[in-house]
């Protein structure tokens, strides 16, 4: 178990503070944040590399205050690998490990025995991160902590290898710490979601409840939602809104009947967000898109012309201009669907089209 | 334009020239002149022979005691960040900088008879004026700088996280220091020891305020030009000139062979 209280360092210039989080025994947990954003340096305090300058870091139940990197159990795999050159590969894999035949089987597993003959030098980016991982898996730590580990890894090879370092730390119980860049990474592997900037935790939990529920329009943009608006709540008085399966349920604890204005649309949603100025978020993959209107309970319905298609392989991204109410300003909404979608549609530049999404995919922070 | 080039470029080699020309044709001209019979005069010239022993010995004496305590002031200054780290620097660097018989007297002030410590080490049987004691003392002075800077940044081309790493496999800070820093850092720290010896092997200035007997080398070639003159002190400043070249020559050739920066990663 990884437990963050308050965790501040200090690297130069650069500080790490108040920093909180938990990432239960046995759990995978994902560092995401912006390049400089103190993922690194994260990791490298949690290691005992950076001394703590506060705040309190349980390892396993147990303070890690002034406890030295050789006593922390903790194993660290930075991007590069830094694999120890003056050594085989074989021997930077036992390199901390006491059961040797242990460590063979972690490289085996992991892909990294293939490799044993070669030099530690003539390894490729990708190679160097197979041992790396082999070698902090090899002593068995309590936590391992990865710093980008799997980017040079091509994209079949990193499915595999990601799987498998989970597999091995699930069956091992040990407690994972990630940073990643990759959000489809993020959304995979992590039990816990750490989002970092400029060295302070901006929001910790769920990754699926990241990003659904951005605590912020800076999250929300950080972590690709497309359709962030600026705009207010409103309250209404309804008592029982037609917009959202189980609304007294909610309205009961505490929960408003919404509608929130932005330039010239208005989106009804249901939530505990204060009255007044805010921002909605929608995420694409919620939107949807057709020729005619929906015949479904999405009370978010919006007739408009499509101004961009973006194809990534076998997603499209579709935005809509959707004309304001009363002739109020126009606002984008971005869809994401699969491209045999998009091909189905015949969209195009120009087409008019309805997107809509339900009451529940409009969050609002 | 591209004659411009061509004159820049004729004028670039023929500035580079002279100056080659300047750096290699004395010491040329010295080993062409004396270096066949200062050999042969260390068949025939016992005194010869004795002052390149003793040069020899105390120059590794000098060169192991630079090792052995700069170091880890070379690891300190690198690794770790401290207040008054760059005072430090400075004051370590500062014997590169001054006139070596300065450093002699400086030397003086502190080891000879007259002094707290040279008194205590003399009450303690250990003569350091006018003893080999001495001539490792003003070695040591002033060429242990040139190790430190060196082996700082043999120890700056090892990235930090190599040892970072070595820790987190449960080596403490030694143990990784041992197994990874110094393996990685032995060939620049060798060529710091190299350099090291070469320049205690030339020195003269400090050496001859604290010892002018028994003479080592370069103390034995200026006796010779002052008492015999040119002839003289051509032999025995030709087998110096040798003795200072060939183990620079080796390192060269030795780093040339393996590649520079081959643990950049």
């Amino acid at each position: 178990m990884i437990e963050a209280e308050a965790l501040g360092a200090r690297v130069g210039e650069f500080e790490l503070r108040d920093v909180s989080f938990v990432v239960p025994a046995g759990k995978y947990g994902v560092v995401i944040g912006a390049a400089g954003s103190g993922k690194t340096t994260l990791l490298e305090t949690i290691a005992g590399i950076i001394p703590m300058k506060n705040g309190v870091l349980r390892l396993g139940g147990r303070d890690t205050t002034g406890v030295p990197p050789e006593q922390r159990n903790t194993g660290i795999v930075y991007q590069h690998g830094f694999l120890f050159p003056h050594l085989s590969v074989a021997e930077n894999v036992r390199y901390g490990a006491t059961d040797f035949s242990f460590a063979d089987a972690i490289a085996k597993r992991i892909g990294a025995s293939d490799l044993y003959a070669r030099e530690v030098r003539g390894l490729s980016g990708g190679e160097r991160q197979l041992v790396a991982i082999a070698r902090a898996l090899a002593p068995r730590p309590e936590v391992l902590l990865l710093d980008e580990p799997f980017s040079a890894l091509d994209p079949r090879r990193r499915t595999l290898v990601r799987r498998e370092v989970r597999r091995v730390a699930r069956e091992l119980r040990i407690t994972v710490l990630q940073v990643t860049h990759d959000f489809t990474e993020a959304g995979l592997l992590g039990d816990v979601a750490v989002l970092i900037d400029q060295g302070r935790v901006l929001q910790s939990g769920p990754p699926e409840r990241l990003f659904r529920e951005p605590a912020s329009p800076y999250i929300a943009e950080f972590l690709g939602a497309e359709n962030v608006y600026a705009g207010e709540v409103r309250y209404l008085e309804d008592a029982s809104p037609d917009f959202v399966d189980g609304a007294t349920e909610l309205l009961a604890r505490g929960h408003h009947a919404i509608e929130f204005l932005t330039g010239g649309l208005k989106l009804y949603t249901i939530g505990d967000a204060p009255a007044g100025d805010g921002h909605a978020v929608i995420r694409a993959e919620e939107v949807l898109i057709s020729a005619q209107p929906q015949e479904s309970s999405a009370r978010n319905q919006f007739k408009g012309v499509v101004s961009e298609i973006a194809t990534t392989g076998a997603l499209t991204r579709v935005t809509v201009e959707i004309a304001g109410e009363r002739g109020g300003k126009s606002a984008p909404i971005v869809a994401a669907l699969t491209t045999r979608s998009a091909q189905e549609l015949a969209l195009r530049e120009g087409s008019e089209v309805w997107a809509s999404f339900k009451a529940m995919a409009v969050h609002l922070c | 334009m591209r004659q411009a080039h061509r004159a820049a470029s004729v004028l670039a080699a023929f500035c580079g020239s002279i100056f080659l020309l300047f750096l290699v044709a004395p010491i040329v001209r010295l080993i062409g002149a004396g270096g066949a019979s200062g050999l042969a005069h260390l068949f025939t010239d016992a005194e010869l022979r004795s002052a390149l022993a003793l040069t020899a010995l105390t120059a590794t004496s000098a060169t192991a005691l630079a090792i052995l305590g700069g170091t880890p002031v070379a690891y300190l200054l690198e690794r770790r960040e401290f207040r008054g780290r760059a005072l430090l620097a400075a004051v370590i660097d500062l014997p590169l900088l001054i006139p070596h018989p300065v450093a002699g007297i400086a030397l003086l002030l502190v080891l000879g008879r007259r002094s707290l410590v040279g008194g205590t080490l003399l009450d303690l049987g250990i003569r350091v004026v006018g003893s080999p004691v001495g001539i490792v003392c003003a070695m040591l002075f002033v060429s242990a700088p040139l190790y430190v800077s060196a082996t700082r940044e043999a120890f700056a081309r090892v990235d930090v996280r190599y040892e970072a790493v070595a820790r987190s496999l449960g080596d403490p800070a030694w143990r990784a220091f041992r197994r990874v820093t110094l393996p990685l850092s032995s060939r620049g720290m060798i060529a710091a020891g190299v350099v090291v010896w070469a320049r205690a092997v030339s020195e003269f200035g400090a050496i001859v305020i604290l010892t002018y007997n028994p003479k080592v080398a370069s103390v034995l070639s200026y006796d010779r030009f002052t008492s015999y003159g040119l002839d003289e002190a051509l032999p025995v400043a030709a087998v110096l000139a040798i003795l200072a070249f060939v183990p620079l020559f080796l390192l060269r050739t030795l780093r040339a062979s393996r590649g520079a920066a081959a643990f950049v990663q």
